[in-house]
């Protein structure tokens, strides 16, 4: 009997942690990823999800996938997709004269149906140009530059990229981070983890669960400014942290790539996509490496 | 009366209610040491109900029952041990499918009593030879006859050296031709001087081998006495009706 | 369909190192999961409602809710608080076994009730405590009816394990979806994954089936 009541109050005192701090700390993060988010403000203007500009009515309307859960370069305000990535779509396919909507779709249904080219013709969705990738899709020209930095606890010794290569690291799978800590790290260390969202990296360095998160600067700075009482900094590499570019990304040999990649070049010339990059960062942009870049 | 020792069960004013029914109304009766109380009397008169109060595997509603000298529904007595000192056979054997023979026989020795293996064994195997079962010591309860079954079900209560014997109608479930070898051993166990309880539609066995045959019906004893005496000359017109269907 | 064989090769080794993961991570938490799930299951089985009551309402919220949430609660809220930082292996493995736990409770419970009365009266008369009786006379018997419902279980933890791919557990899915990362093709890594996990359970399947001829 004796054995029976001690297992019950064991699970009871299990459940009741589980629901109380369980609860809490998701509660907490969850508030921190909206807030990184919510420099979003009032953008409708900028982010018709439709039809855009294009007056050539014999033309057909090209179909783009984009997994909005990478705020703020493409998310979902309620319906509503919003982001970088959209506005920059928008002021490219004006500036080609092209009729297009774009819908959200889950990132592995996005890559299986650009690859095909029936349902999609392209996606954008901060998508990073690796030659790997090069062997299954083709690329626009690079259209960001992508800039990782390390994040750490205040007081924590590491200085670079190169500082992580023992330490626990927690980032997005398949951002250019998870690209950049391959390399150093080594493919197959279980030491750097992989999740499926920022949220989720940030929180296992909260729990203790790793030492560092490496995510776009915009992430970082946001989360940190965010959540001053956790006492995080960030620690820049220029030197190790190879910037990496993002790309549209198309089915191999689509039209699209000759058609796009003029307009691309155009908006990042006649400073549409400065007042785009300043509205979502509030910074100006750097496009030399952009333009010199192939 | 069997016998003028100091009775070794005594039930006082002892109901059972399931909900609303009655099952048992005010039931006091005494056993002494070495008697064979039979207790008769159509379905749902209540006789059952009244033997498995008597090691709770049923727990009456009030009054008072004394297994040699210890009060079960106090709360200090340990039913576990009187349990122990009481065997049971049931209608449907209840033996362990799981196990074989032998260790259907040892279980209780083995784990309540804590002997060691080899005496509980011995034990067992000397039961066996006893209920004419020795060469079934290695087989499973799934291989026996009903008669097989329930002579092995005695000779597993028996292996707690019990001081009292319950049987609950232990011939009812069994094909005419088994029910003869399995009252033989009661008899014989009956002869040795065990203290048994047994409820039973077998008015031959009650004739023959109880010291005294107790008659309910609808919850209450209504008559008891000396079989013969009871058998020939009931007194009540309730026992006569009873009576005169099964006999 | 183009299907790159070349990048399956090269993840392979991977992959292998995480079925040890996924095998490691499931044995483990059907064990701790089927001996919590007999206290749960006893529990809810009991006379006293204090007991009871938190035991249905265990049952209640681990199979009401989704496994992923639990995870997440596990790994998130509960480890931490327990060892001042988080894992992916030790969460993975609680969170699945108090799923587990919940499941086989009731695996447990009808098992149980599924023994005749009569066995647990004949113990108590041969002077067993309830207890006795439920370990030596009911369990021994309840188990053997457990096995196709416990084998079910095993397998349909052994899927949901690849849940655990989401903290970060290094098992199948976590280095399929690496795999998917690098190449952003779909098909190589979550059919060699298929694959994977089908060996697993048609594996598991054919034992189990061994197991209850030689049991029955």
């Amino acid at each position: 009997m004796n054995r029976r009541l001690a297992l019950g109050i064991v699970t009871i005192l299990s459940a009741a942690l589980l629901a109380g701090c369980g609860a809490k700390k998701v509660a907490d993060n969850n508030e921190g990823a909206a807030a990184g988010s919510g420099n979003s403000g009032n953008t409708a203007a900028g982010s018709e999800n439709g039809v855009a500009g294009g007056n050539a009515a014999e033309e057909k309307t090209y179909q783009f996938a984009s997994d909005a859960s990478y705020a703020p370069m493409e998310f979902l305000d309620k319906d509503e997709l919003k982001g970088f990535d959209i506005d920059f779509l928008a002021a490219v396919m004006k500036e080609a004269g092209l009729k297009y909507e774009i819908r959200n779709v889950a990132w592995d249904a996005m890559l299986e149906s650009v690859k095909q080219g029936t349902e999609f013709q392209a996606g954008v969705s901060s998508i990073s140009i690796t030659p790997e990738r090069g062997e299954t899709y083709d690329f626009s020209m690079p259209y960001f530059e992508s800039k990782n930095v390390i994040m750490v606890k205040e007081g924590s010794d590491i200085t670079s990229g190169l500082d992580l290569k023992d330490k626990k690291v927690a980032l997005q799978g398949g951002t250019t981070a998870d690209i950049l800590m391959t390399k150093i790290m080594g493919e197959g260390n279980t030491d750097l983890k992989k999740f499926d969202s920022n949220a989720v990296a940030l929180l296992e360095l909260g729990q203790g669960g790793a030492d560092a998160v490496v995510a776009d600067i915009a992430i970082v700075r946001d989360y940190i400014k965010n959540n001053p009482g956790k006492k995080y900094k960030e620690v820049m590499d220029d030197v190790n942290f190879n910037p990496e570019y993002y790309g549209l990304a198309y089915p191999k040999g689509s039209e699209l790539k000759a058609r796009l990649d003029p307009a691309i070049k155009a908006v990042i010339e006649n400073g549409t996509y400065a007042d785009i990059y300043k509205k979502w960062f509030d910074e100006a942009p750097d496009t030399t490496h952009l333009l010199e870049t192939k | 009366m069997a016998s003028a020792h100091r009775p070794i069960i005594q039930v006082t004013n002892v109901s059972k209610r399931f909900g609303k029914h009655e099952v048992l109304s005010d039931i006091s009766l005494d056993v002494a040491p070495r008697e064979v109380l039979v207790v008769i009397g159509p379905s749902g008169s209540g006789k059952s109900t009244l033997l498995r109060c008597l090691n709770l595997l049923e727990q009456p509603s009030g009054g008072e029952i004394v297994i040699d000298g210890k009060p079960l529904l106090a709360k200090e007595t340990n039913i576990v041990a009187v349990r122990a000192e009481l065997g049971m056979v049931f209608q449907q054997f209840n033996l362990f499918p799981h196990l074989k023979v032998l260790d259907n026989i040892t279980l209780g020795p083995v784990r309540v009593r804590k002997w060691p293996a080899a005496k509980a064994r011995d034990k067992a195997l000397e039961l066996l030879r006893k209920v004419g079962l020795e060469d079934k010591a290695g087989a499973y309860p799934a291989s026996l006859s009903g008669g097989q079954a329930q002579r092995v079900a005695i000779a597993r209560a028996l292996a707690m050296e019990p001081k009292i014997m319950l049987f609950d109608e232990p011939t009812s479930a069994l094909d005419p031709e088994m029910v003869g070898e399995v009252l033989a051993v009661m008899k014989r166990l009956a002869k040795e001087g065990m203290t048994m309880v047994v409820v039973t539609h077998e008015m031959g066995f009650a004739r023959e081998v109880g010291d005294r045959v107790l008659f309910m019906e609808q919850g209450r004893i209504i008559e008891q006495g000396e079989p013969k005496a009871l058998f020939e000359r009931p007194q009540q017109e309730r026992t006569r009706a009873f009576l005169s269907k099964v006999l | 369909m183009d299907f790159r064989f070349d990048i399956v090769r090269d993840y392979l080794p991977l992959l292998l190192r995480g079925t040890v993961y996924t095998v490691c991570i499931s044995l483990a938490s059907i064990a701790l999961g089927s001996i919590l799930g007999l206290g749960v299951g006893l529990g809810k089985m009991s006379r006293y409602w204090f007991l009871r009551w938190p035991m249905h309402a265990y049952i209640n919220f681990f199979r009401g809710t989704p496994l992923l949430v639990q995870i997440y609660m596990v790994h998130f809220g509960l480890i931490p608080l327990l060892y001042g930082k988080t894992d992916a292996i030790a969460a993975a493995v609680t969170a699945l076994s108090l799923n587990a736990a919940a499941y086989t409770a009731e695996i447990y419970r009808a098992g149980i009730q599924s023994i005749d009365k009569g066995q647990t009266e004949a113990a108590l008369s041969i002077g067993m405590t309830p207890w006795q009786a439920m370990r030596s006379v009911v369990l021994p018997q309840a188990v053997r009816r457990m096995i196709p419902a416990f084998g079910n279980e095993f397998i349909v933890l052994l899927k949901d394990s690849s849940l655990v791919a989401l903290i970060a557990a290094p098992e199948i899915m976590y280095w399929s979806s690496a795999m998917k990362n690098q190449y952003i093709r779909v098909w190589e890594p979550y059919l060699t994954a298929a694959l994977i996990y089908f060996i697993l359970t048609y594996t598991l399947n054919k034992l189990l089936v061994l197991l209850e001829r030689k049991v029955a």
